[in-house]
């Protein structure tokens, strides 16, 4: 009795879940074998042909470098606003509601925004030939600053949301016990509040570079046209019905997912391994 | 004791400059968006439009695909955010307040999709629906959307539902409660605050999407998101027109936002993803 209604319960999300990601995920990674309806008996070809074609190699450096570069950045901007968010100070209020506002900007507005700001003619552009200088490239430029700008300005607030949950979830005695053992403030972040609010900062990093990774409309308003990342390689590829190519690219987009989030977990678990372990849910 | 007086004035400078930044990263583009959309004219090196029109808005309102974009993205964002909480509510009870064999494995598989980049699980689902017939369909941009936003709505609800002490239910039903008694003065009201999380973001989620319903609805089926992109990547880009999409589409995003917030609570969301 108590089964069938615990199956009922689970049934519509769980359901839902297998036949709109598990089943078209598991074909997706059968298909980059040539298995399955689209396939014509098991090959690797498709799978060795992204690591082999020029196009596709750079597209998932590319695709890497889209979801890396942005993630570490925001790391760095939304820790110390996360922290400062902690502190009562004037306008603080303020600043808390503001900050979450561009998590319900979509994010093609926010490529847009850095078009009509940063590009050539754009509003800083023309702030700054007040001064004589010029803007130089960073629409369209070979290091996608355009992308990275766009996809920072979406993912500091959201970073900053989960890290600064993160932090407040600390009871504030701990930190005041170390500090009163003689702990510096720096000492007391590094070794109490960092590892403690771990569990929290893994969360945001990992969504955000997941987000990245399959970003498409940012890298195809603003980055350059080559390499294009693996995303827009794919759709591109699901418009000429090049089946294959898109479940290698799929297939191999995943396990790139996979060996950076591992990565990651090998480092910060260096880092701080008691915290993880004193975090696990 | 340290000098309070001093680092009193440096916290001030600090939070001083941070609203600063804040205010200008945001005010700086949407205004400059909002000036776009009312200019008759603005070139470089001008900082200022040469002229205000509201020709691009009227345009709007004669556009009959535009409005059909309107109509299609708060349809489709109604429909996702009420077929999402209704789908993810049992299985976060279940998740939250029963144990069974296999829950890690079910718990895990929930958030899977969270580490699979969205446009991977488009594609899969869209090869799918070219099969269905379910592409270029409202309802499969309406499926594709669900599949996207529920496995947050699912882990939020479920951190909200596990927070409720199994004592006060307890005590409330030797009191005398019956069970109908129990979901209206306990269950519900101490659930409220996650379900308008879960609530909050489906919404948001849904309003925004834009990857998979590109690849699932574009070109048939189009909602604002994707007609801005059509707007933008096109070969004649333009901005007046851009940003009047733009500002439309911010605009139920943002009041569901300012209204929200005042009776959110941050810890809520912050908890449920937090919990990865």
């Amino acid at each position: 009795m108590r089964a069938v209604h615990l199956l009922l319960l689970l049934l519509p999300g769980v359901g839902v879940l297998l036949a709109t990601f598990g089943l078209p995920l598991f074909w997706a990674v059968l298909g980059a074998f040539g298995l399955g309806a689209d396939g014509a008996g098991f090959t690797l070809i498709p799978l060795t042909d992204i690591f082999a074609e020029p196009k596709y190699r750079k597209g998932l450096m590319m695709s890497l470098y889209y979801a890396i570069a942005p993630t570490t950045l925001t790391l760095f901007v939304a820790i110390p606003l996360a922290l400062m968010l902690q502190k009562s100070f004037i306008g603080r209020k303020l600043l808390n509601g503001l900050y979450k506002l561009p998590l319900a900007v979509p994010a093609i507005v926010a490529a847009f925004m850095v078009l009509t700001l940063f590009e050539q003619g754009g509003f800083i552009d023309r702030l700054l030939m007040l001064g004589g200088w010029n803007i130089g490239k960073i629409v369209r430029d070979p290091l996608g600053i355009g992308v990275i700008l766009a996809t920072l300005w979406k993912d500091v607030p959201f970073m900053t949301l989960i890290i600064a949950g993160a932090f407040g979830a600390i009871p504030s005695d701990t930190v005041h016990a170390a500090r009163s053992l003689g702990a510096t403030r720096l000492r007391a972040f590094w070794a109490v509040q960092l590892p403690l609010a771990m569990p929290g900062i893994t969360a945001a990093t990992l969504l955000c570079f997941v987000k990245s990774l399959g970003n498409f409309a940012a890298p195809s308003l603003l980055g350059p046209a080559y390499p294009l990342p693996l995303s827009i390689l794919m759709y591109d590829s699901y418009r000429d019905g090049d089946w294959m190519a898109i479940y290698a690219m799929g297939t191999v987009l995943i396990l790139a997912a996979f060996v950076v989030l591992a990565a990651y977990y090998t480092l910060t678990a260096a880092a701080f391994g008691t915290g993880k372990a004193a975090s696990s849910r | 004791m340290k000098p309070v007086g001093s680092s009193r004035s440096r916290g001030l400078l600090l939070s001083l400059a941070a609203l600063v930044c804040v205010l200008l990263m945001l005010g700086l583009p949407f205004g400059i968006i909002a000036l776009w959309s009312v200019s008759d004219g603005w070139f470089p090196p001008s900082l200022l439009p040469d002229g205000f029109t509201a020709r691009h808005w009227l345009m709007f309102l004669n556009d009959p695909s535009l409005r059909s974009a309107v109509v299609n993205s708060l349809v489709i964002t109604f429909v996702v955010t009420l077929a999402t909480m209704i789908i993810a509510m049992p299985t976060a009870w279940a998740l939250a307040r029963y144990t069974f064999p296999l829950k890690k494995v079910v718990e895990v598989f929930v958030l899977a999709p969270l580490i699979v980049p969205g446009i991977v699980v488009a594609v899969g689902l869209g090869r799918v629906f070219l099969k269905l017939d379910l592409a270029y369909t409202m309802l499969g941009v309406i499926i594709i959307q669900v599949a996207g936003v529920l496995p947050m709505t699912i882990r939020i609800l479920a951190s909200g539902f596990e927070a409720i002490p199994s004592d006060l239910i307890a005590a409330a039903r030797t009191l005398g409660a019956n069970r109908i008694a129990v979901v209206r003065h306990i269950l519900v009201p101490l659930s409220v605050p996650a379900m308008l999380a879960a609530g909050l973001l489906s919404f948001i989620g849904s309003f925004e999407e834009f990857e998979r319903t590109f690849i699932v609805g574009a070109p048939i089926v189009h909602t604002l998101t994707t007609r801005l992109y059509i707007n933008l990547s096109g070969a004649g880009l333009v901005v007046p027109v851009a940003s009047v999409v733009c500002l439309i589409l911010l605009l139920p995003v943002f009041l569901v936002f300012m209204l929200t917030s005042r009776i959110m609570r941050d810890d809520v969301m912050a908890a449920g993803m937090g919990k990865l």
